[in-house]
């Protein structure tokens, strides 16, 4: 799970861009990537103005995984108008059914 | 690292076209249920029984099944589809083929129209088979999975049934053939539906259930004895069934794909339980509840073994049952529920894709009518029902309820369908 630096001013960015993030919803699981764990880092760079999100999907034929990049780097990028965003996305470690959140499987359990 | 599966724009328009034609099908096919429903007392070789027989199995069936594929496939085997150009040519050569031996068959015309279709079918099926095989070749990880080996091998299921379908069809003008033709169509039947239908139902219904579910449990080597069985069971019954006919080693040949049938059954119940998604939406719960009208089918079986053998004139009315029950039950609601679960998928990427993230917007599942699944559903239950009726009873009346019922589902089909199709952009959940 991420942590914060509360003596870190970028860290204010990187915790409202986790909250921000919770709106992009899996289209086919109903549930948001945060809870999803989908998510892996996100550092914000207020110097270089710079957003860097590592994520990863949960597996390369994910048929909506393009969508969920393009929205990760669309949400973020109307919230923070002068950042740049870089969604990295990786493979290392895979996604697991052991990122899902407590939240995330209340969601999925309904 | 950063590869993912896109989604490339002709791959939309391929996959509508085949969703489409295969809808227009599943309608005509309650409009000629209606006309050919005395026909369905007789025996089942007759012209009207054949056209429509063929009209399901390839127009309705294969049809969506081979769009379904294009869209599919990558998501398993995580590449991209090998090509463009090759699915529309093969979609353009097995239209015209259905055409051509639908109306052939009806008319009961064996002549040149016939045996262009069979050939122009058996090409669509060639075009089919090798954009399948190319993409499997685009894969970085070599090494073959259970789900890619059951794909590619319904693939040569679907070829062999095609070249056998195509020999039928010549030797109904010049009767060639070793042996009764009966018996080649019996030959015919199991290797489309075990072998292409079945095989390549498992093969990819074993990922996309599992995913639909997110179910922690995919037994995989339980895969690996479906395969062997259902493989061997059929190759067993083709070879046997060839050489002797139906005979009292069929009923042991028999168990082979039921016990492949079951031990699926049992990897489906293991998904199920294992389940973290715990409420089925509809098309999930149509797509779970077809695999009971296959087990159905199943459990026939050694009754019209039992027919065959013993020569009892029942085996007719069973085999039309057994028949019915594979193709208008396990197959076509199948159909009529994971078209809802993977059209609308690339129906939304197209429309809201590239838009996620800035605007609220619609879920796939929002793209289709609750109200007309519902409908499509109780159509079709009634459908099942009456046709269960008609098969054993050899009546018009529930014939003829059974046409209307499957009419009533077909247009609640495909006005769902043309509703995701046609889907206009909005904003916000619906």
């Amino acid at each position: 799970m991420h942590s914060f630096d509360v003596t870190n001013p970028d860290t204010y960015i990187e915790m409202e861009a986790w909250e921000r993030l919770r709106s992009i919803i899996d289209p086919e699981l109903h549930v948001n990537i945060i809870d999803l764990g989908l998510v892996y880092t996100i550092r914000a760079n207020s110097t270089a103005r710079m957003l860097v999100v590592v994520m990863t999907l949960s597996s390369p034929g994910c048929p909506v995984g393009e969508a969920i990049l393009q929205g990760v780097a669309n949400c973020l990028e109307a919230r923070f108008v002068d950042y740049k965003t870089d969604v990295q996305l990786t493979w290392e470690p895979a996604w697991g059914f052991d990122n899902i959140t407590e939240e995330g499987k209340k969601q999925l359990w309904g | 690292m950063n590869m993912i599966t896109k989604q490339h724009p002709e791959l939309y328009r391929i996959v509508r076209a085949h969703y489409l034609a295969s809808a227009v099908c599943f309608v005509l096919i309650g409009v000629l249920f209606f006309f050919a429903s005395a026909d369905f007392a007789g025996h089942y070789f007759q012209p009207k029984l054949l056209a429509i027989t063929h009209l399901a199995a390839l127009g309705w069936v294969t049809m969506v099944i081979f769009g379904a594929a294009y869209q599919l496939v990558p998501v398993i085997l995580e590449t991209g589809l090998s090509g463009y150009r090759l699915p529309w040519l093969s979609f353009v050569a097995f239209l015209s083929g259905l055409v051509l031996l639908v109306c052939s068959f009806w008319r009961f015309e064996p002549g040149l129209c016939m045996q262009g279709g069979a050939l122009l079918l058996l090409t669509g099926m060639l075009g089919f088979t090798i954009v399948i095989f190319l993409t499997g070749k685009r894969l970085k990880n070599k090494k073959e999975n259970i789900h890619q080996e059951m794909i590619n091998t319904s693939c040569i299921w679907l070829l062999a049934t095609g070249v056998l379908g195509v020999l039928l069809v010549f030797n109904l003008r010049y009767a060639f053939l070793p042996q009764d033709h009966l018996q080649f169509l019996r030959l015919h039947a199991h290797m489309g539906m075990g072998g292409w239908f079945l095989l390549l139902v498992i093969g990819v219904s074993s990922k996309l259930v599992p995913m639909f579910l997110v179910s922690r449990k995919q037994n995989l080597r339980l895969l690996d004895w479906v395969y062997y069985l259902l493989n061997g069971g059929l190759l067993a019954f083709v070879i046997d069934t060839y050489l002797e006919g139906i005979n009292n080693r069929t009923y042991l040949i028999a168990l082979l794909p039921t016990a492949a049938f079951i031990i699926y059954f049992i990897y489906l119940i293991q998904c199920y339980r294992s389940r973290m998604k715990r409420r089925l939406d509809l098309p999930m719960m149509y797509t779970m509840l077809s695999f009971i009208l296959l087990l159905a089918a199943l459990l026939i079986q050694p009754l019209i073994i039992n027919a065959h053998v013993q020569n009892i004139t029942q085996g007719i009315a069973l085999t039309k049952l057994y028949g019915l029950l594979v193709l208008m039950g396990w197959l076509s609601l199948l159909i009529l529920g994971q078209a809802f679960k993977t059209l609308p998928f690339l129906v939304w990427l197209k429309i809201y894709g590239p838009g996620t993230g800035k605007e609220p917007t619609p879920l796939p599942s929002d793209l289709y009518s609750q109200k007309l699944l519902i409908i499509q559903g109780i159509a079709f239950t009634g459908f099942i029902l009456s046709m269960i009726t008609m098969a054993l009873s050899g009546l018009a009346t529930p014939a003829r309820i059974a046409s209307g019922c499957l009419l009533l589902t077909a247009l609640c089909y495909l006005l769902n369908l043309t509703r995701v199709l046609t889907h206009k952009k909005t904003t916000g959940h619906a």
